[in-house]
């Protein structure tokens, strides 16, 4: 297995280098420094900037720089702070959300779906996908303003149990249920209708397939058919959706951050985005588009395990 | 392997990578207050301040952030309305010459810097005169991105010229060179002087842009220095306790100085009990904690649980805790402990144009005519209705209430307020756009604060009557500002409050010579109004001085480098357990007043 892995990270290197060259290049259409500066900078300014980043160097030598995974540049928009030390800030912040949101939202989901399956046309199928498609049709936004009116303030207001924070974020475990628990809950709320009215027509599909007629021939209880057989042949779409989630994880989720005040990735993203700061969104580039990599390499490897029929060699 | 078995083992995995990097951040909790510390909690509404090197700063963000750690050679008394000066690092108020030109300042001895790896062993040292000549003297150069030059500029003997010289020289800047009007007497005393009588120079001297700093700190961090305060006052923050648009945590200075409660008060006090802390040591809180709302639900809410020891009520709670009729705070609030402060800025809202740009710029007769249109579509009353629960003060003019040059009755003639449509479509056409035709859609900026979405949407419905389209450009409240310094805000809405109780204050925003980064976003030039300009920082207040307030506050509402203008009044509601509680926007370091009763909070 692990020749294979050397082997896609092998291959995969010339696409990274074309996709960091892509984004270099699409990044600098526009002036970045003079983006920043704005109209009336002078030379002056726009040259100092410029050597600040290397901008001013050939192309061949900022490429080389982009490649050589030196975060330790300083953010344009926040004087004295490094970029390293806003990725190290905001990992955990964005992490401590998004990671449990996926693995809650993935068991619940797929739970619901093979329930779904399980007595698909009949009314608990019914009612679960009607519940799906009225919770996937409500904005995010709703959800977190009332969610924190009424899982935060009212339950601590009214009720006297301070369970889950109105908003900011404290690192550490102990911390962890009341900083986080509370946007986690939301996020999977949000995100169970779209995975489990996805993961059931997976379901769906597999339970209509000649292995499971067979199973059941062979005298396979409902259970065991729908857990053990099907479950695992459906692995593969399950995987890729979740595998293709994985980059996003660590960009954190923006709206919660923002509602919750937790200083995440997202939210460093974006601000970065609107103050034009440069140094800041490259290295978040540069860092997605490896990410992006990875976690297609990591979906081949799991793809493998889940399936005989498809081989590492 | 099984399936339920690799899903509960990607679970496992996920839940061991939370803990690893929850766990690698445990025991480094940025800020942490100590067990028994008191702790005084209030918002910000904005991500934060941009800067805590004073020089940089120029919010009112930056302002209180750095009024927490640096200190000025004078301030306001806590207390006393109308606002007075008093020494804060001097010893008495500075004697002045005859002619108002000589200024002589004596420094508290023993004063130390707080603690901090850029001194020997780390232990803060005595602020001396050439401390505050070094800090002064940092205003003048360009190379660390200053932002405050106007305060100084036209003011001080040969600082202009020193700092032409300095910034121009092929040796670098050289804080060392002398320049002519900053002298240090002795180890304690500062002789300042001035290329005329300038009336606001005082008032200066208590604004946070000229907090005292140490070269050491300034030197070894370089632009790390914007994070890495290092300075005199009853507070300090360590690096890792700003959290970028989170938090940021202060500590009290432990070897900051004996200084005492006020013991001079207004009747009022009495009856609120503030008097009662007379003579207690400063600070009497162990710990400040600032957090950042971007949003204002959060902030209420916090508030509401008792996280936050004071809010300002956000535009839609408004109704909530306030009789519309009786401004009064209601019942239940009153019931819970809570009080209630309508504070009446110093306030100057409104939307300017940068009058470089050159679709609405320039003192071109069309242009001007656009300007003038624009004006009297904008209905500032429906603002104010929608927005502000009628609780504002539309006026013309640049300058606030209650100070000189304020048109009687709020209003002047001379002023293009709105709505006159008919008006406003006579001097658009004049202006070469009738019914707006070929006039491109005007960018427009605001901040992405809580109605900021909503009250564009109103600007742009008002501007549509008449034909004029909008293009609007939300940010976060550092970068709105970035985008006015840099000069890329064809038209943008602000808000200004005044630094000094004087109008002068407001007139400098037009000044040609404070143009962007500077003071005057609008980057309106008018030599007349320059001229008038000059004279009155000159003079003390006086009948003649008015007139010519009025003069200028007449060419400001001819040109119309904005349209405006509002005066806010603040709500702000505070917890029972805050004591010594009064708020101001003027100045910004009177937390180091406020007490907590830990007893009342639990």
């Amino acid at each position: 297995m692990w020749t294979y892995v050397a082997r896609k990270l092998l291959y995969n290197i010339p696409v990274y280098l074309g996709i960091i060259l892509f984004l270099m290049l699409a990044l600098r259409v526009n002036d970045p420094a003079y983006a920043f500066l704005g109209k009336n900078a002078t030379a002056t300014d726009l040259a100092d900037i410029k050597a600040k980043l290397g901008l001013d160097q050939p192309f061949f030598y900022q490429y080389l720089e982009v490649l050589s995974f030196n975060f330790d540049v300083e953010s344009w928009a926040n004087e004295g702070l490094k970029v390293s030390e806003m990725l190290k800030r905001s990992i955990v912040p964005s992490l401590s959300i998004t990671l449990p949101a996926l693995t809650l939202t993935s068991i619940i989901s797929i739970t619901i779906a093979i329930i779904s399956a399980y007595f698909r046309g009949r009314p608990v199928d019914r009612t679960l996908m009607v519940v799906a498609v009225v919770g996937m049709s409500v904005s995010f936004l709703v959800y977190i303003v009332f969610g924190q009116y009424w899982g935060a303030y009212l339950l601590t207001r009214d009720v006297g149990i301070d369970a889950f924070a109105i908003g900011g974020f404290e690192p550490g475990l102990k911390n962890w249920p009341y900083y986080c628990l509370l946007p986690v809950l939301i996020s999977v709320i949000v995100s169970m209708g779209y995975d489990t009215r996805f993961y059931r027509s997976v379901m769906v599909e597999e339970s209509g397939r000649d292995y499971i007629t067979t199973a059941v021939a062979k005298g396979a209880n409902k259970r065991k058919v729908m857990f053990v057989h099907m479950l695992k042949n459906a692995m593969i779409p399950i995987i890729t959706r979740i595998m293709t989630t994985l980059p996003f994880l660590i960009m954190g989720s923006l709206l919660l951050e923002v509602y919750f005040n937790i200083p995440g990735m997202g939210r460093v993203l974006f601000k970065a985005i609107q103050e034009q700061d440069f140094p800041v969104i490259q290295s978040f580039v540069t860092i997605f588009a490896a990410l992006f990599i990875l976690s297609n390499i990591l979906t081949d490897v799991l793809y493998a395990l889940v399936d005989p029929r498809v081989r590492l060699s | 392997m099984s399936t339920p078995k690799i899903i509960a083992g990607r679970a496992l995995a996920s839940v061991g990578f939370l803990l690893l990097g929850l766990g690698s951040s445990c025991g480094g909790q940025a800020g942490a207050a100590q067990a028994g510390d008191k702790v005084f909690v209030y918002p910000i509404r904005s991500s934060g301040p941009g800067s805590m090197d004073p020089v940089r700063g120029s919010t009112t963000y930056d302002n209180q952030a750095c009024s927490l750690v640096y200190e000025t050679l004078l301030q306001y008394k806590y207390l006393k309305r109308p606002l007075e000066l008093e020494p804060l690092l001097c010893e008495s108020m500075p004697e002045v010459s005859e002619d108002g030109t000589v200024y002589t300042f004596k420094l508290k001895q023993g004063i130390l810097f707080q603690d901090d790896p850029c001194f020997p062993d780390g232990k803060g040292r005595e602020v001396t005169a050439d401390d505050v000549i070094y800090s002064w003297k940092r205003i003048a150069d360009k190379g660390i991105g200053t932002k405050n030059w106007w305060l100084l500029e036209s003011t001080i003997a040969g600082l202009d010229e020193w700092r032409e010289t300095q910034n121009t020289s092929s040796d670098g800047f050289d804080y060392d060179a002398p320049c002519e009007g900053l002298k240090a007497l002795d180890r304690y005393t500062i002789q300042v002087t001035l290329t005329e009588p300038v009336t606001r120079f005082l008032y200066v001297l208590a604004m946070f842009q000229l907090s005292i700093i140490p070269r050491e700190a300034s030197e070894l961090y370089g632009t790390a220095f914007s994070r890495h305060p290092v300075g005199t006052g009853p507070f300090t923050m360590n690096e890792e306790d700003w959290q970028t648009s989170k938090s940021l945590d202060f500590h009290r200075n432990p070897s900051f100085r004996d200084e005492y409660y006020p013991t001079e008060w207004m009747p009022e006090d009495e009856a609120s009990g503030r008097h009662l802390a007379a003579g207690k040591k400063l600070p009497i809180v162990d710990h400040v904690r600032i957090n950042c709302f971007v949003q204002d639900q959060p902030m209420w809410l916090m508030f509401r649980t008792g996280k936050l020891d004071y809010a300002q009520i956000p535009a839609e709670n408004y109704v909530d805790a306030i009789r519309k009729r009786t401004k009064t705070l209601k019942k239940k609030y009153r019931e819970e402990g809570i009080t209630y402060y309508p504070v009446p800025l110093l306030d100057f809202i409104f939307r300017g144009f940068n009058m470089e740009d050159p679709l609405v710029g320039g003192s071109s007769e069309e242009n001007k005519k656009l300007r003038q249109a624009i004006s009297l579509a904008v209905d500032l009353k429906e603002f104010n209705d929608t927005f502000y629960n009628g609780q504002n003060v539309v006026y013309d003019g640049p300058i606030p209430p209650k100070l000189a040059g304020h048109p009687e009755g709020h209003f002047s003639d001379k002023a293009y307020r709105g709505p006159d449509l008919e008006r406003a479509r006579r001097l658009l056409a004049e202006a070469g756009y009738p019914n707006g035709e070929g006039l491109p859609a005007i960018s427009y900026y605001t901040s992405l604060a809580a109605n900021s979405a909503e009250q564009t949407e109103m600007m742009a419905r008002q501007l549509g009557k008449i034909g004029i389209e909008l293009q609007s450009n939300l940010l976060e409240f550092p970068q709105l500002i970035e985008a006015i310094n840099k000069k890329k805000a064809t038209m943008f809405s602000f808000a200004w409050g005044s630094d000094y109780p004087d109008g002068e204050n407001n007139l400098a925003l037009f000044y040609g010579p404070n143009g962007s980064p500077g003071s005057n976003h609008y980057n309106y030039k008018n030599s007349e109004y320059d001229l008038l300009y000059e004279q009155i920082r000159a003079m003390p207040p006086s009948p003649e001085r008015d007139e010519i307030y009025e003069t200028m506050r007449d060419i400001l509402l001819e040109d119309v480098p904005y349209v405006g203008s509002m005066a806010r009044t603040r709500n702000y509601l505070s917890s029972p357990w805050l004591m010594n509680f009064k708020p101001t926007e003027d100045f910004w370091n009177w937390p180091k007043y406020l007490d907590i009763d830990e007893s009342l909070r639990n």
